[in-house]
C-alpha cells in the first residue's frame, strides 16, 4: 500500500506539471491581444508595446512559462492583467464561497441519493420506488440555472422567505446570512448532484442485487441486511466512490451559471470574467487551483477505493 | 458570462461620462412620516463593478460610479443641469490668450490619510491622468499641456498649448489624489465624503461616512454597493428588499412590477447612451451616401424602441442628445420610409438590394437589435448576415482593425459627437468640413461660438447619414419609496451617495 | 414489464421532438423573421403561444429551438464517439506509459468542467452553431475515451480474447471482432446519455450568449430572453424549459431502456 501510495503521489506530482503545461498552452491559443483591454481611445502602436510589456507578453512564450512555473513555486498567481491587483488573494476569498457551496451541495446529494437510489433499485416495485426513478430522470433533465431560476421565483420572490442572491460585504463574519445566501445555490447544485448520483447507486445496487455471491449468501441463509452489507455495499461502492470523485471536482467549477444566477462571487465567476478580458494571469490562477482540487480529490477517491476493495491493488491508473 | 454594458472601447475603458449628474436631484417622494434616518446605510445595487479602484489604471465605469464625488474630488464638479461648478478650487482665472488657467485651492481640505491637500497634489493628479500608463478614458480629451507649474501651495497654474474650451469641464473628471499615496488600485486616499471600508470583489464594495469631512457632511451613514451581472438577478434584490436602489434599470420588462408597486419609484432620467448601427463609411456599399440613407430610412426606429424598452426612451435623429447644448431635433431626417429607402437604393445601383454582414456584440441588447436589423432590410430586399462577436473580438476586429462593414454598438460617452471629425475613428467618416468645424469649436472663444459649429457639425453628419442612430437609452432609477435625495441622471457613471436619506 | 413502458416512452419523446425539428424545415406556423405580432402578446389563436419582444412567434421559434438542439447533440455525440472511442481505443491497447500518459491526460481534460471548456472554444472561434457542437463535442471525447479505456481493457483481459491474441490473431481483426461487439452495447447507452447532456450544456452556453448567433435562437437563449418578462409573459421563461427536458427525459428513458434490453442479467430482477 505504501508503495502504491508513493506511486500514485508521484503520478499526481506529475499530472499537475502536464496539467500547468496545457494549461499555459492552451490559453496562448486563444486569439486577441490582452494588451488590448488595457487601451484607451486612439492608442498609438508604440502604447500598445508598452502595454505588451508592461503584462509581459512581449517575452518570447517560454519566458513567460517559467516566469509562471517561478512564481507558482512561491505559491505566487501574479498580478491580474486587468486590475494590476494580486491573483492569488482574490482566488482565497473567492473559495471562502466555492468551497462551501460545493461541500454542502456535496454532502447534501450524497445523503438523499444513497438512500434513494438504493430504493430505487432494490423496491423498483413499489410506486416509492418508481417515484424515486422518476425523480431522478426528471433531475438529471432539468437545466440547472432554470432550476434555479424557478427556485427563486418561489422561495425569494413570492414566498420572500430565502434572498434571490448576492453574499454578505462581510462573507462568513455575518453567519446567519451568509448562510441564508447560500441555501437556494446548495439545494439548485445538489438537486443536479443527487439526480445523476441516484442512477449510479441504482446501477450500482442492481449490479450488486444480481450478483452472484450474494445470492448465494443468501440461499446459505444470511439475513437480507447482513448479507447486503458484507457483499453488496462494498461491491456497490467502488463504482458509486469514482463517480462521487468526478461529481465533486467538477462541481467545483461547473457552478458557473450557478453563481451567476445567484450573483455569487466564487471562483466559477471569476473564470468567466478572466476569460472575456483574457486575463491570463487570473484564468491560470483559477484552473491551476482548481485542477489541482480535482487532481486530489481524485487521488482521494482512488485510495478509498483500494481501502474498500482489496482487488484493486494492483495496476496504478485505473 | 457578464452582459456588462461595454462603452466605446471595451470593457476596462468603459468610463461612461455624465453630461448631468447631481445628488440633490430625484426622488423626492419621501414616506410618509418617518423622519430620515442618519445612521442608515443605503444599499445600491449596481451592474458595474470596478475592475480596479483607480480610474487612471483601468477602474472603468464601476469606480467613477461608486468613487466620484463620494471618495475622491475634483477641482470641479458637474451638477444636475450640466453646470460646472468648483468643489475644490476655491476659484480659477483665465488669461486672455485662454492659454494659461491658474487654480487657487480651497482651504482646510484634508486627505482620508490626514494629509493636508496642497498644490503638489493637483499637479500630480493631472500629470496621473496624462502619463504614459494612463488607461483613462479622458486622457484623449485633454488638450495638450505645455506646463503644470505650482507657484505656492495653494496655487497651480496650467498653461495650454492650444485654446480649449472644455478644460475646465473636462478637469471635473480629474480626481485629485494624495501625491504620496502611491498605488491606488486596491485602496484609496481622496478628499471625498466617504471613505472606503471593504471591498469583496466580485459581489460589494463598503463606504462609511468620512467623520471629518471639510464640506457638509453625508446625510448617511455609509453606502454598500452590491454588483450584480444579471439585471433580473438585479431587479430580485430590489423586489426583495436586499438593495434599496437600482443605479441604472436595464431590465425594461420588469418595471411593470415596480410601477404598479407603492413601494417603488421609477425615475426617468436623461441619458446620454446612444444605440448605433455604425457603418463603415470607407467601404462600400456604405461609402455611398444614398445607401446609408436608404438604410437609416429603411428601418421602423420607432418600433424597434417600442419593442426593447416600452415606452421609455427616445429617438435620436443624430448624435446629439436633448441634453447637450448644441442639439437640434434631427429625427425627421432620413425618417422611416420603405419607398423612399427603396427609391434610394434603386438610385445607388442596388435596385434589388445587396448583402452585408453585420458585426454584432453578444450582449444585450444587440442579438436583438440586430434581428430587427435583419427583419427590417429584408423588406427592401438587404440581407443581412448576423456575425456575433465578443466584446474583444469587437475592439480588435471593428475599432482597431476597421474590418468590418456595419457593426451595432452602444455609445455611453458624453459630448461624443466629436469624433465625427476624427477621420481615422472606426466608422472612417471623412468630411474636411465637419473635422474643421469640430476643431475650430474645441478652440472656440465662448460657448455660443463653441454650439453654432457644434450644431452645424451634428446637421450635417445627420444629412450625410454618417451613421444610424437607432434611439437613445432611458436612464431609469429604481428606488424604494423609503429613499430620498438620490441622483437620477447618474448617466451609468456618477452616482452622488451622500444626499440619500432612508427614512 | 415496467421497464418495456419506460422504453416506449423514452422512444415516444424524443420522437416528439425530432418530428418537430423536422417538421420546422419545411414548415412553421410564421417565418422566422416575422416580426408583425404584437409586443409580448399572450397565448390565442393566432399565435398559439404568443410572441416575444419583437412580435415574433414564440411557436415559430420554439420549433426552430427543437432543430437548434437536435443538431448539436447529434452533431457532438458524432464528434465525441469518434475523437474519444479512437483515443479510448489507442489508450486500451497501448502499453503501460503511454497507457498512463493518455489516462493523466484526460484526467486534467475532465478536470475542465464542459462548459468552460465550451467557453474557452467559443472564445476563440466565435459563437456559432458549428462553435457549438465543435466545443461539447470535445468536452464529450475526454469522457468517451475514459470510457472506453475501461472497457477495452476489460474485453481484453477476457480468457478468449486473451488466447486470439497470444494465437497471433491481427489487431484489427481483435477490435472488430471481439472488443467492438463487446464495447458496443454499453457504448451506446452511454452515447445516448451524453446526447441529453450534449443538448443541456448548449442550452447553458445560450444561457450565456455563447450559442448559436440571432435570429435562430436555442431554447437557452429564449430561456434568457424571457427571463426578464416572466412576470408578464410567463409562456415564454416555461416552455423552452418544458420541451428541453421532454428531450432529455426521452432520451435518458430511451438509453435506460436499451441497457435493459441489452443486459439480460438485469430483467430477471424484478
Amino acid at each position: 500500500m505504501t508503495r502504491y501510495l508513493v506511486r500514485r503521489a508521484a503520478l499526481l506530482v506529475g499530472t499537475l506539471l502536464l496539467a500547468s503545461v496545457v494549461l499555459f498552452l492552451l490559453l496562448r491559443l486563444l486569439p486577441g491581444d490582452p494588451a488590448n483591454a488595457l487601451l484607451s481611445v486612439g492608442a498609438t502602436p508604440d502604447q500598445v508595446a508598452a502595454a505588451r510589456h508592461q503584462i509581459g507578453t512581449d517575452r518570447p512564450l517560454p519566458a513567460q512559462f517559467g516566469h509562471w512555473l517561478s512564481q507558482l513555486a512561491t505559491l505566487h498567481f501574479g498580478d491580474s492583467f486587468v486590475s494590476s491587483l494580486p491573483v492569488g488573494p482574490e482566488i482565497v476569498s473567492r473559495l471562502s464561497v466555492t468551497v462551501p457551496l460545493t461541500l454542502a451541495a456535496f454532502v447534501l446529494a450524497v445523503v438523499v441519493a444513497v438512500p434513494v437510489g438504493f430504493l430505487a433499485a432494490h423496491r423498483a416495485h413499489t410506486w416509492y420506488g418508481a417515484l424515486a426513478g422518476l425523480v431522478s430522470q426528471l433531475g438529471i433533465a432539468v437545466p440547472a440555472f432554470w432550476l434555479g431560476l424557478l427556485l427563486v421565483w418561489v422561495f425569494a420572490l413570492n414566498l420572500r422567505v430565502l434572498p434571490a442572491g448576492g453574499f454578505p460585504p462581510d462573507g462568513w463574519s455575518s453567519f446567519p446570512d451568509a448562510f441564508r445566501a447560500l441555501v437556494l445555490p446548495v439545494v439548485t447544485v445538489a438537486v443536479v448532484m443527487a439526480a445523476s448520483l441516484i442512477r449510479y447507486v441504482r446501477s450500482a445496487t442492481l449490479d450488486v442485487l444480481g450478483s452472484d455471491h450474494l445470492r448465494t449468501a443468501r440461499a446459505l441463509g444470511s439475513s437480507f441486511p447482513g448479507a447486503m452489507w458484507r457483499h453488496g455495499v462494498r461491491n456497490a461502492a467502488v463504482p458509486v466512490v469514482s463517480v462521487l470523485g468526478i461529481e465533486l471536482a467538477t462541481t467545483f467549477l461547473g457552478a458557473v451559471v450557478i453563481e451567476s444566477v445567484f450573483a455569487l462571487p466564487g471562483l466559477g465567476s471569476m473564470l468567466v470574467r478572466g476569460i472575456a478580458q483574457h486575463d491570463y494571469p487570473v484564468i491560470q490562477g483559477v484552473l491551476f487551483v482548481s485542477t489541482l482540487a480535482v487532481l486530489v480529490v481524485g487521488f482521494l477517491a482512488d485510495i478509498a477505493q483500494r481501502l474498500i476493495d482489496p482487488r484493486l491493488r494492483g495496476g496504478i491508473a485505473r | 458570462m457578464k452582459k456588462q454594458r461595454i462603452a466605446l472601447l471595451g470593457a476596462a475603458l468603459a468610463t461612461a461620462v455624465a453630461l448631468a449628474a447631481c445628488g440633490s436631484g430625484g426622488g423626492s417622494g419621501s414616506s410618509a412620516g418617518a423622519a430620515p434616518d442618519a445612521n442608515a446605510v443605503v444599499q445600491v445595487g449596481s451592474l458595474y463593478e470596478p475592475q480596479n479602484l483607480d480610474n487612471t489604471g483601468g477602474g472603468g465605469q464601476g469606480v467613477t460610479e461608486a468613487f466620484n464625488g463620494n471618495v475622491y474630488e475634483g477641482l470641479f464638479r458637474l451638477t444636475d443641469d450640466g453646470k460646472v461648478e468648483p468643489l475644490l478650487a476655491a476659484s480659477n482665472t483665465v488669461s486672455a490668450d485662454g492659454l494659461t488657467y491658474t487654480f487657487t485651492l480651497r482651504d482646510g481640505v484634508k486627505f482620508h490619510s490626514g494629509k493636508a491637500l496642497t498644490s503638489a497634489d493637483v499637479k500630480y493628479s493631472i500629470e496621473k491622468v496624462l502619463a504614459p500608463d494612463s488607461k483613462s478614458a479622458r486622457k484623449s480629451s485633454f488638450p495638450e499641456i505645455k506646463s503644470i507649474t505650482t507657484p505656492d501651495a495653494r496655487t497651480v497654474t496650467v498653461t495650454l498649448a492650444a485654446r480649449s474650451i472644455s478644460f475646465v469641464y473636462n478637469l471635473s473628471y480629474v480626481w485629485i489624489v494624495n501625491d504620496q499615496a502611491g498605488n491606488l488600485a486596491a485602496k484609496e486616499d481622496g478628499t471625498g465624503p466617504y471613505t472606503l471600508d471593504g471591498w469583496k470583489r466580485g459581489s460589494s464594495l463598503t463606504l462609511k461616512k468620512n467623520p471629518s469631512y471639510w464640506g457638509t457632511p453625508a446625510k448617511n451613514a455609509g453606502v454598500v454597493f452590491h454588483y450584480f451581472t444579471d439585471g433580473s438577478a438585479l431587479d430580485n434584490a430590489l423586489l426583495t428588499n436586499a438593495v434599496d436602489v437600482v443605479t441604472s434599470e436595464q431590465n425594461p420588462d420588469a418595471l411593470a412590477q415596480f410601477t404598479d408597486n407603492p413601494a417603488y419609484k421609477v425615475n426617468d432620467g436623461h441619458s446620454n447612451t446612444k444605440l448605433l448601427l455604425a457603418f463603415n463609411d470607407k467601404v462600400a456599399p456604405f461609402n455611398d451616401v444614398k445607401v446609408r440613407k436608404a438604410v437609416s430610412s429603411a428601418i421602423d426606429d420607432k418600433k424597434l424602441l417600442q419593442s426593447i424598452w416600452g415606452d421609455h426612451g427616445s429617438l435620436i435623429g443624430s448624435m446629439v442628445p436633448p441634453t447637450d447644448p448644441w442639439y437640434t431635433d434631427l429625427t425627421g431626417v432620413n425618417a422611416y420610409d420603405v419607398n423612399a429607402a427603396k427609391a434610394l437604393l434603386a438610385e445607388a445601383g442596388h435596385p434589388n438590394g445587396f448583402t452585408f454582414t453585420l458585426d454584432t456584440p453578444n450582449y444585450d441588447p444587440h442579438p436583438t437589435v440586430a434581428a430587427f436589423v435583419k427583419s427590417e432590410l429584408a423588406k427592401v430586399g438587404i440581407t443581412v448576415n448576423i456575425n456575433v462577436i465578443t466584446p474583444d473580438q469587437w475592439y480588435t476586429k471593428v475599432y482597431q482593425n476597421k474590418d468590418f462593414t456595419a457593426t451595432l454598438q452602444e455609445h455611453v460617452n458624453d459630448r461624443d459627437v466629436v469624433w465625427y471629425g476624427d477621420p481615422n475613428f472606426y466608422w472612417g467618416y471623412d468630411n474636411p468640413q465637419v473635422t474643421a468645424w469640430i476643431k475650430q469649436a474645441e478652440q472656440a472663444g465662448s460657448e455660443a461660438e463653441q454650439t453654432e459649429l457644434l450644431k452645424k457639425a451634428n446637421q450635417q453628419i445627420a444629412a450625410d447619414a454618417a451613421s444610424d442612430w437607432l434611439y437613445l437609452y432611458p436612464q431609469i432609477v429604481v428606488a424604494s419609496t423609503k429613499l430620498s435625495g438620490y441622483p437620477v441622471n447618474g448617466l451609468n457613471s456618477q452616482f452622488y451617495a451622500y444626499g440619500i436619506t432612508k427614512g | 414489464m415496467r421497464r418495456r413502458v419506460f422504453l416506449v416512452t423514452g422512444i415516444v419523446l424524443v420522437a416528439l421532438v425530432l418530428a418537430v425539428a423536422l417538421v420546422s424545415l419545411f414548415w412553421t406556423p410564421f417565418p422566422a423573421a416575422d416580426t408583425t405580432g404584437g409586443r409580448l402578446e399572450g397565448p390565442g389563436a393566432h399565435h398559439l403561444l404568443g410572441t416575444d419582444k419583437l412580435g415574433r412567434d414564440l411557436l415559430t421559434r420554439l420549433m426552430i429551438g427543437a432543430r437548434i438542439a437536435v443538431a448539436v447533440g447529434l452533431g457532438a455525440v458524432a464528434l465525441g464517439a469518434v475523437l474519444g472511442g479512437l483515443a479510448g481505443l489507442l489508450a486500451g491497447f497501448a502499453n503501460r506509459w503511454l497507457d498512463d500518459t493518455l489516462a493523466a491526460l484526460l484526467d486534467i481534460l475532465i478536470a475542465f468542467p464542459t462548459l468552460l471548456l465550451a467557453m474557452l472554444v467559443v472564445a476563440a472561434r466565435g459563437a456559432s452553431l458549428a462553435s457549438a457542437i465543435v466545443a461539447i463535442g470535445l468536452a464529450m471525447s475526454a469522457i468517451v475515451a475514459r470510457l472506453t479505456r475501461v472497457l477495452v481493457k476489460r474485453v481484453l483481459a477476457m480468457d478468449y480474447v486473451t488466447a486470439a491474441r497470444t494465437s497471433g490473431v491481427s489487431w484489427p481483426r481483435i477490435v472488430t471482432a471481439h472488443v467492438l461487439p463487446n464495447i458496443w452495447p454499453t457504448l451506446a447507452v452511454n452515447l445516448a446519455l451524453q446526447f441529453g447532456l450534449a443538448v443541456l450544456a448548449e442550452a447553458s452556453l445560450s444561457y450565456l450568449g455563447l450559442g448559436p448567433p440571432p435570429p435562430n435562437a436555442s431554447w437557452g437563449r429564449l430561456l434568457q430572453e424571457a427571463q426578464s418578462t416572466v412576470l408578464t409573459a410567463p409562456t415564454g421563461a416555461i416552455a423552452p424549459g418544458v420541451l428541453l427536458v421532454v428531450l432529455v427525459v426521452g432520451v435518458n428513458l430511451l438509453a435506460d431502456g436499451l441497457r435493459d434490453v441489452a443486459d439480460p442479467t438485469r430483467r430477471g430482477h424484478r
